[in-house]
């Protein structure tokens, strides 16, 4: 570190120590200013479950939650997040039994690849802390900033029904389907 | 895709910020919300020397209704999407805020961030100039207030000069009689916009007055509509014959770019139609 | 065609039913390893220094600057790259194909933006970067040839001197009468048809990881590939290696829909360093690489004739096909995989006795094209049924009855270029469809929005899916070669089952879709099987998982090698039980007498005995239960019905897309959830052909849509529900009956969205003859048709 002139905060140029709350615990990771969060969380943490896929803030892979907050860990430097509550998608389940959005798009077909879930699932966890009743418009607009290149949205959309659902403890119609068999 | 190395700063006051910069100069930029920078830093497009970030500058992130509404840079746009004041007091800037990205970069862009980065198809930027809205500009002299008609000076450039923060930005607390509304039409949701209006009026015994109309995704920065304006002063928006009038003239002279997602004499046609249903939306609600 | 009598007196216990995933809580709790996922100590990191001209000769490269950064371990350039390998040569087993070489990296010429011509190797990717970026290359541009009419033109400059005009391949087919046929027809339509360039675009962008252990003369190559097999043996020769020293692993692959089916350069480049440098190193491609450098798709120009009778009965076809293929026929499937697959498609599901087409296969100053979710089936589609729909207009005939008019029987059906239909419900699936859309009720519901000067339009676009790709399918589309895959299925000594096979899943649900078959067939419970694929070393060769092959030939050796085991329980169990193995079935878990439950064993117990029962094992059994077969179906088509219904803004152009039907009859379906993902997800994807995804060039080759910002990826916003409905008509030639599904929604979507906007805009007479169809677009034919 140096400092510019006595009044100023010190300018970091080189590694320092990030300590952050992440998935409730606290972790520490060193990090170069430049080293995105999503890297950070990747590389520093081991916490693979945070994707990236553009590294331009469109795709949503990387989002994480920071205080409850979708982000784009790729459009944040890990040296800003000192301090923060970070959720990650390894921080969902209670020592393997899913989470209850987890648990929905299991149910609901929510997922093909994998690459864009923990973004969406975590994203869909923002929606229903936020809004626990979400309208299928809310839905849609909510999730829109996460891509998902395999499903076509139905069954992400359904997953996020029938997780609202279970929270109010009732079970969203299922989707028309018909089959007509020779 | 990984940025380059660069020095970082986190300054916790304005005054420090400004201190940063001075000393920095043009090596330095400004980081926000970050979610237009940090695209561009992750691609090597734009290679800081020095980052200030302001995030932590706690004055930055007021807002607050007092003679007006008053927005700090540093607020972010989903506070601001969200604030009860905002949409009470000015709704038309939430109906801006909604088709700013989607969510996740709502959560992180700032009210601030959005208008100093001055992409002219950018939604605050131009809801701002439709509001006549005052930036407050922090250097090392003080705070100086430039009107948005003066602040947008061409692609993602300001009137900020390099050792100064855009701290904030005023709006007037709309009168009883005023009207506002802004659309826009992109290629997908949360897109920046193929074009945006916005307009604010007041409806006075039947007639507009002062008119305000702003386009976004037309030339290199919002632009007001000056003849539509003037056509439309005492004029009653409610006619569709005026509506339509004062749409063609705000679209007559403007000369848009071209681009991949459309034609520049798209967007010139598309702007006399989202001028008609701004007004149109303001005047006979949505 | 069927190895064994059906199964089971009782209906199977899985096929058929809506088994949810037995992959999925890996993939939800983020536990999913991907190829950036992986490291190993003393992992070094890559990245390539790319060209940012369209074509040019390479002057100098200076990479001094590079190779003194701190923490750059290796700079190397191509001529240093082809003393260590061999370049990549595209080519098919046809006299008109002409092989077309791509060097590991370009020595003296670049083709396109994006193309690589040096590798910085250092320990992190962002001082890998920082490399790159202080490597000086000194470029002499030369002329670019973007458009692939003038790139044909008589001298045009070359791309590569061994190619002459620029074009891999000229194909022709004549059915021998259609001169006479279009002479003799009432009336003659004719179309251009251009469609966009595309991209796969997977979420997970492509990835290379190699390990070189010198101790052992072993190399593993861990690939984002969709064929981790056929790579090994494709890239053995090119690393001068033998395949027992290659083992190559496909992790979690976050998607690929085709693009992942080929093998890049870089799968050669990254094992070369690493064994050269003798340590780990990884390579993850970035977005802006994989838009610009890894391959496009589905640009086609396309000139279609279509002879009709007054009456709107068809006669002939006839098409003419020049591919904008970029720069590199894409290895190994060629620069042909679009424009050939989109000619042998067009007669589709109509009843055509005459057909002429013309191929080209053009090079141009693009990034190379390849394999993407219906290729070139999907464009050619877009052609002749946005003609069809023209047609329609034309003779005043309702759209969807000019094409029931000239549709196929529900039979099987050799087209006129020899494609063998296995029979399909190709009339009743639009009637089907009809109906789900109350197609009367909208067309009164549109005459009443016009009315009030709303504009609504409708599309039906029904498709015929080559998908499956055994080798028969293959030829039958222009691909001669030989495909098939292979299958182990081995019943462990505690009973539980383990199957291997070639294929490989990245997102398809065939860890649970490929052990109901098994599962099945053995008469055991799902969760007690086990699919094991992705890694050479651990199952058994296959050529992959593309073209909607899966399902049928992976399932199809399953059910081979399952019955071979399944015969063995049999066996086994008739001896325990003493009763003829034919009394015995199997199911649940469990070997009965048919009808007398309570003789009964738990297969676990069988299988105990196959292992280790010695004399208890019938004569001449020997000990373990497993067998490996391979399969290679006859051909096979799934066929269905796309529908979409739109309402146009007339003044902004913007499309509002408020409902899709998808009617898919896939034969035997595996399971109806996981069919229903794919008709999803294809659709989805064909929604962005139509209406969002396109990558274009300006005049001197650069790339203008470089980022996700201008590429655009339909969101939840723009993709309404998807409502699917099923028709089942079993194969009967497949094993079991399967018909490989998952590009119908891809190859027809498109035409039902465009179809849709056509129709909205009849009143201004509206002909489309493009994709994408951007609002600019929409208002542009709204002006014109108001001109």
């Amino acid at each position: 570190m140096s400092t510019v002139s006595e009044n100023l905060q010190p300018v970091v140029e080189d590694e320092i120590t990030i300590e952050v709350t992440i998935n409730g615990s606290p972790r520490s990771g060193r990090a170069e200013p430049r080293l995105l969060l999503a890297d950070f969380l990747r590389q520093q943490l081991g916490l693979t479950g945070t994707h990236l896929g553009c590294e331009h803030g469109v795709c949503g892979a990387c989002t994480v939650l920071i205080d409850g907050e979708p982000v784009r860990s790729c459009l944040m430097f890990a040296i800003q997040a000192r301090g923060a509550d970070i959720t990650t998608v390894e921080g969902l389940d209670d020592d393997g039994e899913l989470h209850p959005v987890q648990q929905a798009f299991h149910a609901k077909h929510g997922l093909q690849c994998g690459f864009c879930t923990p973004g969406m699932v975590l994203t869909c966890k923002a929606l229903l802390d936020h809004n626990p009743t979400p309208s299928e418009p809310e839905i849609r607009d909510f999730l829109s900033g996460n891509i998902c290149r395999c499903t076509g949205y139905v069954g992400i959309v359904e997953s996020v029904k029938e997780a609202a659902a279970a929270g109010r403890g009732v079970s969203p119609a299922a989707p028309a389907s018909t089959t007509t068999e020779r | 895709m990984k940025p380059a190395s660069f020095k970082y700063a986190c300054p916790t006051s304005v005054q420090e910020a400004v201190g940063l910069l001075q000393h920095f100069g043009d090596d330095a930029k400004v980081l926000a919300g970050g979610q237009s920078l940090v695209p561009m830093m992750n691609g090597r497009l734009a290679q800081p020397d020095v980052l200030i970030d302001i995030n932590q500058i706690a004055e930055l992130r007021v807002l607050e209704v007092n003679g007006g509404l008053r927005i700090g840079a540093g607020v972010r746009q989903r506070t601001a999407l969200e604030s009860p004041d905002v949409q009470r007091v000015v709704p038309v800037i939430a109906e801006a805020l909604r088709h700013v990205g989607h969510v996740g970069i709502r959560a992180r862009g700032t009210v601030g961030g959005s208008i100093a980065h001055a992409d002219p198809a950018a939604e605050l930027p131009t809801i701002m100039l439709a509001l006549d809205a005052t930036m407050t500009v922090t250097g090392a002299g003080g705070q100086r207030t430039v009107p948005a008609e003066e602040f947008f000076r061409g692609v993602f450039t300001t009137a900020v000069e390099y050792d100064e923060l855009l701290t904030g930005v005023h709006v007037a607390v709309p009168g009883p009689a005023s009207r506002s509304a802004f659309v826009e039409v992109s290629r997908r949701r949360g897109d920046f916009a193929l074009v945006g209006a916005a307009v604010s009026l007041e409806l006075i015994d039947g007639a507009a007055r002062r008119v305000r109309i702003a386009l976004s995704g037309v030339a290199d920065r919002p632009v007001l509509a000056h003849r539509a304006q003037e056509f439309l002063e005492g004029r009653d928006p409610h006619d569709p014959v005026v509506r339509e009038e004062a749409g063609r003239l705000a679209a007559a002279d403007l000369d848009p770019a071209s681009d991949i997602h459309a034609p520049g004499s798209y967007r010139k046609k598309v702007s006399a139609v989202l001028v008609k249903r701004a007004l149109s939306n303001a005047v006979n609600g949505e | 065609m069927t190895v064994t009598e059906p199964l089971t007196v009782r209906p199977p216990q899985y096929v058929g039913a809506r088994v949810l995933r037995v992959e999925d809580n890996k993939y939800l709790m983020g536990r999913g390893r991907y190829l950036d996922d992986l490291a190993l100590p003393g992992m070094l990191q890559a990245a390539f220094v790319r060209s940012p001209h369209a074509h040019a000769r390479i002057a100098s490269i200076d990479i001094s600057a590079a190779k003194a950064l701190k923490g750059v371990v290796e700079v190397l350039t191509g001529a240093e790259l082809a003393k260590m390998g061999t370049p990549l040569v595209a080519d098919l087993q046809r006299e008109e194909v002409l092989p077309v070489g791509k060097e590991l990296l370009a020595t003296d010429k670049v083709r396109h933006v994006g193309e690589a011509v040096a590798i910085v190797i250092a320990e992190s990717r962002y001082l890998a970067e920082d490399g790159a970026q202080l490597v000086s290359v000194e470029y002499e541009p030369l002329p670019a040839l973007v458009d692939p009419e003038q790139a044909l033109s008589h001298g045009a400059v070359l791309l590569h001197d061994d190619v002459p005009g620029n074009n891999v391949a000229h194909i022709e087919f004549d059915s021998g009468g259609v001169e006479e046929a279009f002479a003799k027809a009432d009336r003659v339509f004719t179309k251009r048809f251009h469609a966009g360039r595309q991209h796969a675009a997977p979420l997970e962008t492509r990835g290379v990881m190699a390990d070189y252990n010198p101790g052992t003369g072993h190399l593993t190559i861990w690939s984002s590939t969709q064929l981790p097999h056929f790579l090994r043996t494709l890239i053995a020769p090119h690393l001068q290696m033998s395949e027992r020293h290659l083992t190559v692993i496909a992790p979690d692959v976050g998607g690929g829909f085709g693009l992942k089916c080929h093998v890049f350069v870089e799968e050669a480049i990254i094992p070369l360093v690493a064994k050269r440098l003798r340590r780990p190193v990884k390579w993850v491609e970035d977005r802006v690489e994989n838009l610009a450098a890894s391959g496009h798709a589905k640009e086609i120009v396309m000139d279609i004739d279509i002879a009709v009778t007054n009456d709107g009965r068809f006669l002939a076809f006839r098409g003419r096909y020049i591919g904008d293929c970029g720069a590199y026929s894409g290895y190994p499937w060629t620069a042909l995989i679009d424009p050939l697959a989109a000619a042998n498609l067009l007669p589709s599901l109509y009843d055509v006795r005459e057909m002429s087409f013309q191929v080209d296969a053009v090079l141009t100053n693009k990034c190379q094209t390849t394999a993407y979710r219906g290729p070139g089936m999907a464009p050619g589609h877009l052609a002749r049924e946005t003609l069809i729909d023209d047609i329609a207009h034309e003779l005043g005939m309702d759209p969807v009855e000019l094409r029931i008019k000239n549709c196929i029987g529900p039979e099987p059906y050799v087209t006129v270029n020899n494609m063998r239909f296995d029979g399909g419900s190709y009339v009743e699936s639009i009637r089907k469809a009809q109906e789900l859309v109350d197609y009367d009720r909208f067309r009164e519901a549109q005459a009443a929005a016009r009315a009030e000067g709303r504009y609504l339009g409708i599309g039906f676009s029904p498709f015929v899916e080559a998908g499956t790709w055994g080798s028969e399918g293959a030829k039958a589309l222009g691909f001669p070669a030989e495909f098939y895959d292979t299958a182990s299925v081995t019943v462990e000594p505690d009973g539980t089952v383990t199957v291997t096979t070639g294929t490989f899943n990245h997102g398809q649900g065939h860890h649970t879709s490929l052990a109901q078959l098994a599962a099945d067939r053995l008469g055991v419970r799902i969760e007690n099987v086990r699919v094991v694929d992705g890694d050479t070393s651990k199952a058994v060769w296959g050529a992959g998982t593309y073209a909607s092959r899966s399902a049928v030939v992976a399932g199809g050796s399953i059910l081979y090698a399952a019955t071979e085991v399944r015969n063995k329980l049999l066996a086994l169990a008739g001896s325990l039980l003493e009763a003829s193995p034919d009394d015995i079935e199997l199911y649940d878990g469990q070997a009965s007498i048919k009808g007398v439950p309570e003789k009964s064993l738990p297969i676990a117990q069988l299988a105990g005995v196959g292992y280790f029962g010695g004399a208890l094992r019938p004569e001449g059994q020997e000990p373990t239960l497993s067998a490996t077969r391979y399969y290679d179906p006859p051909q096979t088509y799934s066929n269905g019905v796309v529908v979409a219904i739109v309402e146009v803004d007339a003044e902004t152009g913007r499309v509002d897309l408020q409902r899709v039907v998808a009617v898919e009859d896939c034969g035997t379906m595996l399971n109806p959830l996981i069919v229903e993902g794919q008709v999803h997800g294809a659709v989805a994807q064909g929604i962005g052909a139509a209406l969002y995804e396109s990558l274009e060039y300006d005049e001197s080759g650069q790339l203008l849509s470089g980022t996700l910002m201008d590429f655009l990826y339909p969101s939840s916003t723009e993709v309404p529900t998807i409502e699917v409905s099923h028709i089942v008509t079993p194969s009967p030639v497949t094993e079991g009956g399967m018909k490989g599904m998952a590009e119908g929604g891809t190859i027809a979507a498109p035409a039902a969205v465009i179809n849709a906007i056509a129709d909205a805009l009849t009143p201004f007479g509206a002909v489309i003859r493009h994709a994408p169809v951007r609002p600019a677009d929409v208002l542009a034919l709204i002006e014109a048709g108001r001109a």
